[in-house]
């Protein structure tokens, strides 16, 4: 009878317990809480040195630093993170000089004695950028550092080849001064390096935590970021809570803000310790009716504005927000990305590529046939901003007015027909078809078919190969496809990041998916990767820019521009895609919630 | 009857190989390390990924290794590209959520077709039959994608802006946290599985339905029956006793082609509600190429159905005295 009463009792208090939910979300209701929208199922890992997506980037920079950041009230300038100061230069360039904040310490956690975060020192720098050399990581972003650093690649050469790894063995250019200051020697002068120590993968990690939690590593961050992980569920949600032992960072001062951002209050707590809230909370979302649904339920933060949704926020034509989602308080917000999407041309292939006269002019004739401006009118409501050259609006090099003499810009028939005819197929005789290879969508279908109209009419024969994505990238990465769809986002601020994409030595499986190959260009590339920002750095941009437009490697570009709404609830929001160490400066106001 | 499932066990181990050889085999005309490469990838990196992947050995050493990791199956250390972890982990996860929607809507969709099929078989040619047989052609011809949609706008968001208190929600939020067993709390399981559930239902009631009035206009129409009206049995002890016991068998095969899915889940409902499940894991790691959890699925799937397959027969000879197992 004893245990049948026990029984009744242990059920009745698992059946109470289960109804009313878990104790632990009561403790939490007082606190602080920001829901946040991860559009697509989140990152795939929360090692820095594994991630390579902006999903990855997104929830790395919640937990992990890096030296330098970019600027949140204008993104395209840098600032010091961990470091005291901006690092200084000597030698030109070569020799660079930095001071860590005294401050800082990594995220309580049991891989440390007691269980307290110690303090960073300049070895968790030198261990972090080696973890990049090492194979055991797959170097995924070795990219980052090849042939940058004084005696980085013997070093990763030699540590792959020995039986273990040591990261004790010391590299050329690693210099500890001591625990705060070191220096780092380059092999020659790189004016990159300074974006590549703002990018997440070179973030700062303890040793003591890679060896502690080993392959788990990946989910369990242990960083000096402005949060420290609760959960992670992938592909479904990631939480995070405040870290009560986060270093000083403010909230930029209030001559930081443009005139538009001080309109829109973000200026209101300038100069305050951040982050402010107690507690982050992101759920992925796969598709985006639910997400879209959820922000006008208001139970997301933000969200960036689905294509299929724009018209539903958004007038058409004027791109103003209308006038039930401004009485509601919404706030609109765009960015123009540092976007480059183009058809490119395989310069190996048999048809389309090679250096010729002939060569040249039939990729022009095609350039010359395509009308980017109706492709962006029919699909993207005219929201793209299409522009000759890989250069992106908002960078040095970008073309006055986004138009370059170079470019065979569509559409100009008279033109396509004169390039037939200069290429040796007079009113498209005897050229056979063009082979597109693009990845598999709705949309993707539609524009193929809209681009195989325009080339008719100059009578090129177009025929689009539809695959997934990874199919699309192994046939681009085999040199296979002699025409493809492709987009590239710039790494950093910085047009060199785009001219990178015409390199020879970047040639496929790299980044030069064109495997465009000439020694003037190359030459030129290598000249500018050693020059801080001047004039005659911009005038080599530009003469690279007309060259790549000149030979017509690609039909493009176009640029996005990103639409975003913001809750009234949530405060201090300029949503940017540049970096993503920037939600620590939001705040909520729990009482416009309703 | 052990002997019987024994051998049948046994005869469908080939079966079984020879699915996972030609999806192994199906799986591999494409690169899969593509769709793992960094940005900027390196002869070097393709290289250490395709060893580490295992795709540097020949294809028959692939299957023999994903074979014999199978049969020590108790010891599953078969880990996803995508996300670094064990497979079994991410299908512990997985299966419980699937199982809160799929449980659910197999036994609400069989019972309510069932009790459909009858009526409308009962009532052949009259409006009854013709109003429910043209809403159950209506439901089959709408896409499921429709359904989901319009139920999460109009199930969900809609009265959720309109009613205070309105149970049902449009997503699995981060509240959910770590536990494969949120779902069954019976407060999560009304905000976040109960729409999906009755959206499946709808779903597979059309179907379902027509299935079962097929099978009923076809025993309604047997000796038996005519001999129970005569003899002044009422409609309801025709229909639930003598009608409905001597369909059992097409609708035994019916639901245990069902069972399978209770495991693998329902994909497009998954993702659109966020529900952590069996479909939603699989849609995901076929977008990233991710073999070991496809080729894992596979053999899941596969084993499900060869039971069910089995247990069908099982169950054929238990509620027919004329079946005969042997």
């Amino acid at each position: 009878m004893l245990i049948s009463r026990r029984t009744i009792a242990m059920g009745l208090l698992a059946a109470s317990t289960l109804i009313a939910g878990p104790t632990q979300a009561s403790e939490k209701k007082d606190l602080k809480v920001m829901q946040l929208p991860i559009r697509t199922d989140g990152p795939k890992s929360l090692d820095p040195v594994e991630g390579s997506t902006t999903y990855d980037n997104m929830a790395c920079a919640q937990f992990y630093e890096t030296l330098l950041t970019n600027q949140y009230a204008s993104p395209m300038e840098m600032e010091p993170l961990l470091l005291a100061e901006m690092p200084t230069t000597e030698d030109g360039g070569t020799t660079w000089h930095f001071k860590l904040k005294d401050n800082v310490f990594f995220h309580d956690d049991e891989c440390f004695p007691g269980g307290k975060g110690r303090k960073i020192r300049s070895d968790d720098v030198f261990y972090s950028l080696k973890r990049l050399a090492d194979d055991e990581y797959k170097l995924e972003n070795w990219w980052l550092l090849a042939d940058t650093i004084l005696g980085f690649d013997t070093y990763k050469d030699e540590q792959n080849a020995a039986d273990e790894f040591d990261y004790d063995a010391p590299v050329e250019g690693f210099r500890k001064i001591n625990d705060l200051e070191f220096e780092i020697v380059l092999q020659k002068p790189v004016y990159r390096f300074l974006y590549i120590l703002g990018m997440f993968q070179t973030s700062v990690v303890a040793q003591e935590a890679v060896e502690f939690y080993g392959k788990d590593f990946a989910e369990n961050p242990v960083g000096t970021g402005p949060f420290i992980l609760d959960t992670w569920v992938r592909k479904q949600s990631l939480t995070a809570d405040r870290n009560p032992n986060y270093h000083e960072v403010l909230y930029p001062e209030r001559d930081a803000w443009s005139r538009e951002d001080k309109r829109a209050r973000l200026h209101r707590a300038a100069g305050k310790q951040v982050p402010f809230v107690d507690r982050v909370e992101f759920t992925m979302f796969i598709e985006d009716q639910p997400m879209w649904l959820e922000f006008n339920a208001g139970k997301l933060g933000y969200t960036q504005v689905p294509e299929d949704y724009f018209t539903e926020a958004f007038d058409r034509s004027s791109k103003e927000l209308k006038e039930e989602y401004l009485r509601a308080g919404m706030r609109p917000h765009s960015n123009k990305l540092l976007d480059f999407t183009f058809r490119g041309f395989n310069m190996e292939d048999e048809l389309l590529g090679g250096y010729t006269p002939e060569k040249r002019a039939l990729r022009r004739a095609i350039s010359y046939a395509i009308d980017l401006d109706e492709i962006n009118e029919t699909f993207y409501n005219g929201r793209r901003i299409v522009y000759d050259g890989p250069i992106p609006p908002g960078l040095d090099g970008h073309p006055e007015g986004g138009t370059s003499k170079a470019a065979a810009r569509g559409r100009n028939i008279t033109k396509a027909r004169e390039m037939l005819e200069l290429a040796g197929y007079p009113n498209g005789e005897g050229l056979p078809p063009i082979r597109f290879y693009t990845s598999q969508n709705t949309l993707n279908n539609a524009v193929a078919e809209l681009v195989k109209r325009q080339l008719e009419e100059v009578n090129i024969k177009f025929e689009a190969v539809f695959s997934d994505f990874s199919t699309l990238i192994e046939a681009i990465n085999k040199k296979q496809a002699p025409m493809f769809g492709f987009a590239w986002a710039s790494d950093y601020p910085d047009a060199e990041n785009n001219l990178a994409l015409f390199y020879g030595p970047n040639e496929a499986p790299g980044s030069n998916h064109y495997n465009y190959k000439r020694p003037e260009y190359d030459a030129m590339y290598e000249q500018i990767l050693t020059m801080p920002p001047s004039d005659e750095r911009t005038a080599i941009y530009e003469k690279m820019r007309d060259m790549i437009l000149d030979d017509c490697a690609y039909v493009g570009g176009m640029a996005r521009e990103r639409f975003y709404l913001i809750s009234p609830w949530l405060l201090n929001c300029k949503p940017t895609e540049r970096y993503y160490g920037w939600f620590k400066y939001l705040d909520v106001d729990d009482s416009k919630r309703e | 009857m052990l002997n019987y499932i024994i051998r049948r066990t046994l005869y469908n181990i080939p079966v079984f190989l020879a699915i996972i050889f030609v999806v192994m085999a199906a799986l591999r005309v494409n690169d899969p390390v593509s769709a793992q490469l960094s940005k900027n990838p390196t002869e070097a990196e393709i290289a250490l990924k395709r060893a580490e992947f295992g795709l540097d050995k020949p294809f028959v050493v692939q299957y023999w290794d994903f074979i014999t990791e199978l049969a020590t199956v108790w010891d599953y250390d078969e880990r996803s590209w995508d996300q670094g972890i064990r497979v079994s982990e991410m299908i512990g996860k997985a299966v419980p959520p699937s199982m809160a929607i799929t449980i659910p809507t197999l036994a609400m969709s069989a019972l309510i077709s069932i009790c459909v099929g009858l009526v409308s078989a009962f009532n052949r040619g009259k409006s009854v039959d013709r109003t429910l047989m043209f809403l159950a052609v209506i439901g089959m011809s709408i896409s499921v994608l429709v359904y989901i949609i319009l139920g999460q706008y109009f199930g969900a968001f809609v009265p959720g802006q309109n009613i205070d208190g309105w149970p049902f929600q449009v997503t699995v939020d981060a509240s959910a946290g770590e536990s494969a067993f949120f779902f069954f709390n019976p407060k999560n399981w009304i905000a976040f599985c109960m729409l999906p559930v009755m959206i499946n239902v709808i779903v597979s009631l059309g179907y379902d339905t027509r299935f079962y009035r097929a099978v009923m206009v076809e025993e309604s129409a047997k000796d038996y029956i005519r001999t129970a009206k005569a003899k002044g049995a009422s409609t309801r002890r025709v229909m639930f006793v003598h009608m409905l016991k001597n369909a059992m068998i097409p609708i035994i095969t019916r639901i245990m082609i069902s069972l399978p899915f209770i495991i693998t889940g329902s994909i497009l409902v998954e993702v659109y509600f966020g529900i952590p499940g069996m479909g939603r894991t699989l849609i995901s790691a076929i977008n990233s190429k991710d073999f070991p959890v496809i080729q894992t699925f596979t053999a899941l799937f596969t084993a499900l159905f060869i039971a069910s397959n089995i247990l069908t027969d099982v169950l054929y000879a238990l509620v027919d005295p004329r079946v005969r197992l042997s």
